[in-house]
Parts: C-alpha cells; sequence; structure tokens
C-alpha cells in the first residue's frame, strides 16, 4: 500500500506515512522507558524529572510531528506556546501557594 | 436545509434593509444584525441591572429600612453585579460594538465564522434568561456575583437560587468563549491588505488582547463552575472541608479569572476611548506604539494579580509581596495609556460634543478608580478596606467610571453609523451632565462610608453609626443617575424616528467603518480596502506621504483632499457579486437544546437532557453539513486570509490554546488536594490498564496522520479506514477507561462523594474521557462522510482540524499518565 512510501515531502509542507511511523515507534519507546523508570526501584529517587523529561519528548514528538507545529506557520506555535506557558505558570503558582499555606497551617 | 451562500449585488439596500421579517432576524448571520441583536438584548438587561440597582439604593436610603427583605435583598446585590458585567458591559463592549465594528475597522465583509457568531449571540441570549428565570418565584441567585464557597454549597443555598447562577454562567462562559475565538481569529486572519498589527485602529488592538484575555481566562472559571456543580448535584466536596477540601480553591480559580475580566470589560473600553478622543481632538492618537504595548503588558500582568483580591484569606507574605508588586506593576502601562489621552487632548482642537465629554470623562473617573485600585495593593490598607463600601466606591468607578462612560461615549460616536440617524447632542449633554452628577453622588461618599466602617452587602443598617445622611444622600444621586439613563434611552428610541440623517462620515473620523455609508450595506465593502497607513480613511480623505515601508505619517490638519491615495480597493471581489454566508436556524436550535438541557440537569429530569442532546447533535450535525461546498477549499472565491492561513485551523489552535489552560485548571486541582488526600489515593489505580490504553491512544494518534495523509492523497479508501480504525481506537480507550472506574468503584470503593482523592481523579480523568467522547463521535461522522464521498482531497482540512482535536487529547493524556498514575506515589508532586 502506498503508505509504505518513504518520507517524502507532501505538497501540504508536512511529512508523508513513513516518519509518522517512525515517531510512532519512538512514542512507544519512550512509554515503555517511562514505565521501566516506574517500576525499577533504583530510579526512584531520580522518578519525577526523568518521567517530566520523558513526557515532554513525548508531547514535543505528537506537537511537532502529528500535530505538524515544526512544519506549519509558526503563528501556530505562538497560539498554543503562550498559552502552555501560562497553565504551567498557573499551575505551578498555585502548587506554590497552596504548599505554603499547608506549612503554615502545619506549623 | 441545504442553504446556499447568498450572492448579494452591490446595489443592495443597507444591511437593516437588505432582508425583512422576523425569520430573517432569527436566522441571520450577519455581524451587524447580530450585533444588533446583542445592542437590543444588553439595552434591555440594563434596564433590568439598573431597577435592581435602584432596589438596591432605595433600600439603603435610611436605616433600619424594611423596603426589601434580607433574603430578596441578597438577591438584588448579586443579579446587579451578576447582570451588569455579564449581560450588559461585556455583551455590549464585545457583542455589540465590537461585532459590529471589527470587520469594518479591519476592512472586512465579516467575522471568520459567521454562524457562530449567531451561535454567540443565541447561547448569550438563553444563558441570561436562563439566569432570570428566578425572577419567577423570587428564587433569584443570592450568593454574590463572586459566588464565594462554601456559601454556594447545598447545605447553605439549599434553593435552585445558585443553581440558575451556576449553569447560567457556564453558558454565558460558552457564548463569551465562542466570541472571543471568533473576534481573534477575525483580527488576526481578515485584516484588509496593508493593515499590519502596527497599523491597526486602536480598538482592533484593545480587542484583539481582548479575544486572547476571553480565550485563556473563562477556563479557570468554567473549571470553578463544573466543581460548584459537582458539588450541588454529584454531592462531591471541592470546595467543602469535610474530605479535606478547601473553599479557598474557588477564590483562586474564581480571581484567576476574575482579575483578567476586569480588563476584559477595561481594554474595549479603553479601545473605545482611543478612538473617541482624537477624533474630537482633531490630533492622531498620542504614542500609538506604546498605546499598543501597554494594552498587550497589562493583558499580560492581569494574569499575575489575582491574589490582591484575596489578601484577607491569608496567602504568607511571600504570595502577599508578589501579588503587591505585580498589582503595583500593572499601574505603569495604565498611566501609559492615561498620560497619551490627556497628551491627545493637549493642544487638540477639541468639539465638545456628547462624544467626546463622555469618552474623555471616562479618563478622569476611571482615573479616580485606578488610585483608589492602586491603594489596594499595600496589603495593610486592604485588609482595612476589604468587604467595606470602599471597595463598592472602588470598583464602581472603574466599571461605571471607566468603562460604562466609555460604553455611552461609543454610543454617541457609533450610533449614526450603526443606524444612520444621529443622537441630539443638546439632550446627550443634559444626559452627560446629569451622569456625571448622579454617578460621582451616589460613588464617591462611598469611600468615607468604607473607611468609616460600613460593611458591603449589608441589606441594612441602625441609625446613629454616621452612615445615614450620606446613604441617603447616595440613593438620591442614583435616582438622578436613574433619571439621566431615562433621558439616553429617550435620546435612542426617538433618535430612530426623528432623528437627523447621518452621512457616512459625520465626525470627520479616521477609520475605515467611515468610509462606507450609514447604515453600512450588507456587504460592508463593495471591494476589500487597502490599507496603506495608519488611521486609513483619513490619509485616503485628506492625503500623506507614505514611504515605501508604507510608514507615512498622516497630515492631519491638511485639507487638499489631494491624498485618496492611502486606501485602496483590492481588486479581489471586483464589482460583481458578492459572497455573503447564508443565514441558518441552527444557532437558534442549538441555543434552544442548551437551555432544555440546562434546566433538565437543574431540576434532574433525565428524558429532557436525552432529548436535549439529541438536539444539540443534531444542530452542531446541521450546522457542519448545512452547506454544500462546507469545507471546501476555495481559493478563488474566498478573500486570501493576511498571514494565509486558514480561518478553522487558526480557530482550532486558539481553542486548543484555551484548552491548555482548562486542563491546567483542573491537573492543579488534582495536585494540590493530593497531600490533602485521607483514605484510599492513587496507590489503587492500575497501571499496567493504564500503560495499555496510553499505547492505544498514541496508536491512534499514528492512525489519525495517516487518515490525513490518504485524504491529502485524495484516497478516500484508505482516508475511511484510517478514520474508523482511530475511531475504533478511541473506543477501546474509553472502553478501558469504563472497566477502570467500574473496578475502583466496586473494588476498592473509591467514589465521587468518599474523598478528596476520588472527586478529583473522577473529575479530572472523566473529563479528559468526555473530550475522547467528543473525538470518537467527530472521527465517526467524518469517517461515515468520507465513505459517502464528502470528504476529499479538498476537504483535507476538516480531517486535519480534527486530527489537532485529537493529537491534543493524545498530549493531555501524556500528561495525565505521568502526573496522575507514574507519579502516584510521590506524596507532594
Amino acid at each position: 500500500m502506498s503508505e509504505n512510501a518513504a518520507v517524502a515531502e507532501h505538497p501540504t509542507g508536512h511529512p508523508g506515512p513513513a516518519l509518522y511511523a517512525i515517531i510512532a515507534v519512538f512514542l512507544v519507546i519512550l512509554t515503555l522507558m517511562e514505565l521501566t523508570v516506574y517500576y525499577v526501584a533504583a530510579l526512584q529517587p531520580v522518578l519525577v524529572p526523568i518521567l517530566i523529561l520523558l513526557a515532554i519528548a513525548k508531547f514535543l514528538l505528537v506537537g511537532g510531528f502529528y500535530m505538524h507545529l515544526y512544519y506549519d506557520p509558526k503563528i501556530f506555535s505562538i497560539f498554543f506556546i503562550f498559552p502552555l506557558i501560562l497553565a504551567c505558570f498557573i499551575g505551578a503558582a498555585l502548587l506554590m501557594i497552596f504548599s505554603a499555606l499547608a506549612t503554615r497551617l502545619a506549623v | 436545509m441545504a442553504a446556499q451562500p447568498r450572492e448579494l449585488q452591490l446595489e443592495q439596500p443597507n444591511y437593516l434593509t437588505s432582508e425583512r421579517g422576523i425569520y430573517s432576524w432569527l436566522t441571520t448571520v450577519d455581524h451587524k444584525r447580530v450585533a444588533v441583536l446583542y445592542g437590543i438584548a444588553s439595552l434591555f438587561f440594563m434596564l433590568v441591572g439598573g431597577i435592581e440597582a435602584m432596589l438596591i439604593r432605595t433600600q439603603l436610603a435610611v436605616p433600619n429600612n424594611t423596603f426589601l427583605s434580607a433574603d430578596m435583598y441578597n438577591q438584588m446585590f448579586t443579579m446587579h453585579g451578576t447582570t451588569m458585567i455579564f449581560m450588559v458591559i461585556m455583551p455590549i463592549e464585545l457583542g455589540f460594538f465590537a461585532n459590529f465594528m471589527i470587520p469594518l475597522e479591519i476592512g472586512a465583509r465579516d467575522v471568520a465564522f459567521p454562524r457562530i457568531n449567531a451561535l454567540s449571540f443565541w447561547v448569550f441570549l438563553s444563558g441570561a434568561l436562563f439566569m432570570n428565570m428566578g425572577w419567577f418565584g423570587s428564587v433569584l441567585p443570592d450568593a454574590g456575583w463572586f459566588g464565594y464557597a462554601n456559601l454556594t454549597e447545598r447545605p447553605y443555598s439549599s434553593g435552585i437560587n445558585v443553581d440558575l447562577w451556576d449553569i447560567g454562567l457556564l453558558i454565558l462562559g460558552i457564548s463569551t468563549l465562542l466570541s472571543g475565538l471568533n473576534f481573534f481569529v477575525t483580527i488576526v486572519n481578515l485584516r484588509a491588505p496593508g493593515m499590519t498589527f502596527m497599523r491597526m485602529p486602536m480598538f482592533m488592538w484593545a480587542m484583539l488582547v481582548t479575544t486572547i484575555l476571553i480565550l485563556l481566562a473563562f477556563p479557570c472559571l468554567t473549571v470553578g463552575l463544573i466543581f460548584l456543580f459537582l458539588d450541588r448535584f454529584v454531592d462531591t466536596h471541592f470546595y467543602r472541608t469535610a474530605v479535606g477540601a478547601t473553599p479557598i480553591l474557588w477564590q483562586h480559580l474564581f480571581w484567576l479569572f476574575g482579575h483578567p475580566e476586569v480588563y476584559i470589560m477595561a481594554l474595549p473600553a479603553f479601545g473605545m476611548m482611543s478612538e473617541i478622543i482624537p477624533v474630537f481632538a482633531r490630533k492622531p492618537l498620542f504614542g500609538y506604539a506604546g498605546m499598543a504595548y501597554s494594552l498587550v503588558l497589562i493583558a499580560f500582568l492581569s494574569y499575575g494579580v489575582w491574589g490582591h483580591h484575596m489578601f484577607a484569606t491569608g496567602m504568607g507574605p511571600v504570595a502577599d509581596s508578589t501579588f503587591t508588586i505585580t498589582t503595583m506593576l500593572i499601574a505603569i502601562p495604565t498611566g501609559i495609556k492615561i498620560f497619551s489621552w490627556i497628551a491627545t487632548v493637549w493642544g487638540g482642537s477639541l468639539r465638545m460634543k456628547s462624544a467626546f465629554l463622555f469618552g474623555f470623562a471616562a479618563v478622569l473617573e476611571f482615573t479616580l478608580g485606578g488610585l483608589s485600585g492602586i491603594m489596594h495593593a499595600a496589603v495593610p490598607i486592604d485588609l482595612q478596606q476589604t468587604d467595606t463600601y470602599f471597595v463598592v466606591a472602588h470598583f464602581h468607578y472603574v466599571l461605571f467610571g471607566g468603562m460604562m462612560f466609555a460604553i455611552l461615549g461609543a454610543f454617541y460616536y457609533w450610533w449614526p453609523k450603526i443606524t444612520g440617524r444621529m443622537l441630539n447632542d443638546t439632550v446627550g449633554k443634559w444626559q452627560f451632565w446629569l451622569t456625571i452628577i448622579g454617578f460621582n453622588g451616589t460613588f464617591f461618599p462611598m469611600h468615607f462610608l468604607g473607611v468609616w466602617g460600613m460593611p458591603r452587602r449589608i441589606y441594612t443598617y441602625p441609625p446613629g453609626m454616621g452612615w445615614t445622611f450620606w446613604n441617603g444622600f447616595e440613593t438620591g444621586c442614583a435616582y438622578l443617575l436613574f433619571i439621566a439613563f431615562v433621558i439616553f434611552a429617550i435620546n435612542i428610541i426617538s433618535s430612530l424616528f426623528i432623528g437627523e440623517k447621518a452621512e457616512a462620515d459625520p465626525w470627520d473620523g479616521r477609520t475605515l467603518e467611515w468610509s462606507v455609508p450609514s447604515p453600512p450595506p450588507a456587504y460592508n465593502f463593495e471591494s476589500i480596502p487597502t490599507a496603506r497607513g495608519r488611521d486609513a480613511f483619513w490619509i485616503d480623505k485628506y492625503g500623506v506621504i507614505v514611504d515605501e515601508h508604507g510608514h507615512g505619517a498622516p497630515a492631519y490638519g491638511e485639507t487638499s483632499g489631494a491624498g485618496a491615495a492611502a486606501v485602496e480597493h483590492h481588486e479581489h471581489g471586483g464589482h460583481g457579486p458578492v459572497h455573503m454566508p447564508a443565514p441558518s436556524l441552527y444557532p437558534l436550535l442549538f441555543a434552544l437544546a442548551l437551555v432544555l438541557g440546562a434546566a433538565g440537569a437543574m431540576m434532574n429530569w433525565i428524558r429532557i437532557d436525552i432529548l436535549a442532546g439529541l438536539f444539540l447533535f443534531f444542530s452542531i450535525i446541521g450546522m457542519a453539513f448545512e452547506y454544500a461546498d462546507h469545507g471546501e477549499e476555495r481559493p478563488h472565491a474566498d478573500p486570501p486570509t493576511y498571514h494565509g492561513i486558514d480561518h478553522r485551523k487558526a480557530g482550532m489552535w486558539a481553542f486548543l490554546g484555551s484548552e491548555c489552560v482548562f486542563f491546567a485548571s483542573l491537573i492543579s486541582t488534582y495536585m494540590v488536594y493530593k497531600p490533602r488526600n485521607v483514605g484510599p489515593g492513587a496507590e489503587v489505580l492500575n497501571i499496567p490498564l493504564t500503560s495499555f490504553s496510553t499505547f492505544i491512544l498514541l496508536m491512534s494518534s499514528f492512525l489519525m496522520v495517516l487518515a490525513l495523509a490518504a485524504t491529502q492523497r485524495g484516497d478516500r479508501k484508505w482516508s475511511s479506514i484510517w478514520l474508523f480504525g482511530t475511531a475504533f481506537f478511541g473506543l477501546i480507550f474509553l472502553g478501558g477507561q469504563v472497566y477502570e472506574f467500574t473496578t475502583l468503584f466496586l473494588d476498592e470503593h473509591l467514589s465521587m462523594q468518599g474523598n478528596i482523592f476520588g472527586q478529583t481523579f473522577y473529575t479530572l480523568v472523566g473529563t479528559h474521557g468526555c473530550h475522547v467522547a467528543i473525538g470518537v463521535i467527530w472521527l465517526l461522522v467524518l469517517a461515515v462522510a468520507s465513505l459517502g464521498g464528502r470528504v476529499g482531497k479538498s476537504r483535507a482540512l476538516s480531517v486535519e482540524i480534527a486530527g489537532l482535536y485529537w493529537h491534543f487529547v493524545d498530549v493531555v493524556w501524556i500528561l495525565i499518565f505521568t502526573l496522575i498514575y507514574l507519579m502516584r506515589t510521590v506524596k507532594n508532586a
């Protein structure tokens, strides 16, 4: 079937099925790595940073290649990344505020 | 009900007379007509909100008054705030003025999504009427416009009052989000050739920034309202201390929305002032770039100041200090704007028309509100002023002094363009002075009352507190203010019948809306204009030297009339028929179904909800396939977009940006509450099962891109196969989630009500599951349409947009899988 064609520039500027397949393989590998990190006791001290890095890697692969941010006009990346940063800021701010509150209440 | 785009002949009459009859208004998608509908509805609610205000002031006129009961007083001040913010100021600014003016000021024929525009209005109207149903039976919302938990919880508000507020606001939020998305894409994509960002009218800058604020602030409110809905209807405890939760969470979610909301109302008003003042000063806007950048800076900072509404909750010295600094910082860009408006007026040839009087008075009154706002940045002062009438004075100087004055100015300024009739300027000046006296007389003494200790939200007070005189005085002035609005109502109604006919350009305006007749034709512009400078129409009228970069300074004061080079008319569209979108009944049907579903949810009428769900589904499908050529790329029929990107794709990305904040609020709540959990927690989660689900969802994304690639090739067979495959994988994922939820509930006894983990977990993961379910339905519809030959190569974008949504759901799951499942053993994530 034609899906087996090599990576080729599509008229839309998007990659072909072959590159999509490679990305899928990477996604599976990264998920397996996540599970490995999760189940290996020796890695528990660095569980959080490794898992976050792996999640970011998967996020970038899906966003960059499947959602075509890597290929499409940069304006779409702006539409997405600015809210993403704001979302992270909101999450971090709430965690810090409630964490400080919990600490004060505990004292 | 297949409808085709209309072909309008250019000699057609204006938008008000191009079509006639009630049905034409019920089905209209013309941005100007939709704006008029918004205007009528908003003015009606202004009357309602005004009556509520007068009832409040009458009750407070004398001590120990029994004019209103305590309960009715609660309902009145709650509805006054809610009405004025969500049903008057926002819809007038966004739905009426912005809706009418955005396409006209950027040189477009309509907004990017005309039917969504109509949908926004009908959803707005249904939400507003839904909330006001409480008038029947005196069960209006009664917990304040801020709805502080846990006052809003079922044990403390057992009636349907808060239900109406909660569900009504959710509906109004949908409307606002749709408008925000629509206007954002319109301004980004539909600007006329040559209209760079730095050539846009300042009102367009204000609206662009406002729409970004809407897209990124409303999701926080939506999440907060969903939690409240679950607390009231499913008996969860998001805001109850019973299982370790805290009502403070509501305040954070509400003010994360609430402070940007202040600017969602303020920035359009700033834009209006920036349009009105230069025209009546006959000078260009001073410091254009600084004005534009300060809008952006205000918006940016507005997300970091919500905590100043919460100093009294005891957030701690670090948080208090941070919010103090950010609140003080926001005064800088606001100050830049105030000084720029003053500098614009300075040395100008002022024309003291009503529009200018209101527009410039807005600067002065808003400055007073801003100054008292800065006081609230200082925690010690804020703690003294919290919950006193000082705060009531402050926000009325901002909301009425800043915004309502600007809105009234905009009425006098743009009314001729909208209706083709002039408002009586002498009557306007009477209204202006009465408004000035009535407004300041009503609200300025509240500063003193607040400092003297009068708490807000009290329905009466005893004599001998030193508050009696000023309360009586304020009530008298409030009646004066009401008379001013009666005069305004007489002016606008009489102008429709006996008002002087307006010319196309009665104020010697600067921007493109004044280049078309008053009222404008349905198609706005005979041909799309090309803007070669800022203040494009002024340059057109009076001439300008334009350098090769198009940075020519407008030649203000010159009257040679030698110009006509600045606004050229783009050849596209020519002088033949103009393609305009066809009317549609589906937006109205959708809104009716939505309000039906809301009533069903509130009253627990399951059959009604199922019926409403079916209606909603068929309305969406109807809208999707209404046009025979819907979704088809028509490069020769549609005007080119400014950035060469498709509206729908831009709209989907903007929506996904909004969704980022939505899920951030949900995930943050889970993580904030995780350490507070007592009882079964994340250790009961089934990692192998969810790992399999994760694998399935990731592979569904792979199938999705294959479907897109096949559609782009024109391979219908494989397009359908991959689309069905993606939907099938989505169904497997959902099946896994149903199995997981069932086993957690039956085997681990993890319920929504039992503990804090159960409610946050089910809500977060369940919300994601709902997104997956919507995606599955979307994909199945596309797959069936593809099989039927309705999704070919020319409509590949439809598949791409569905794919964007699907991949987004996938990336959200990547985060959920990591943060909720794999980090389950981390206590303080």
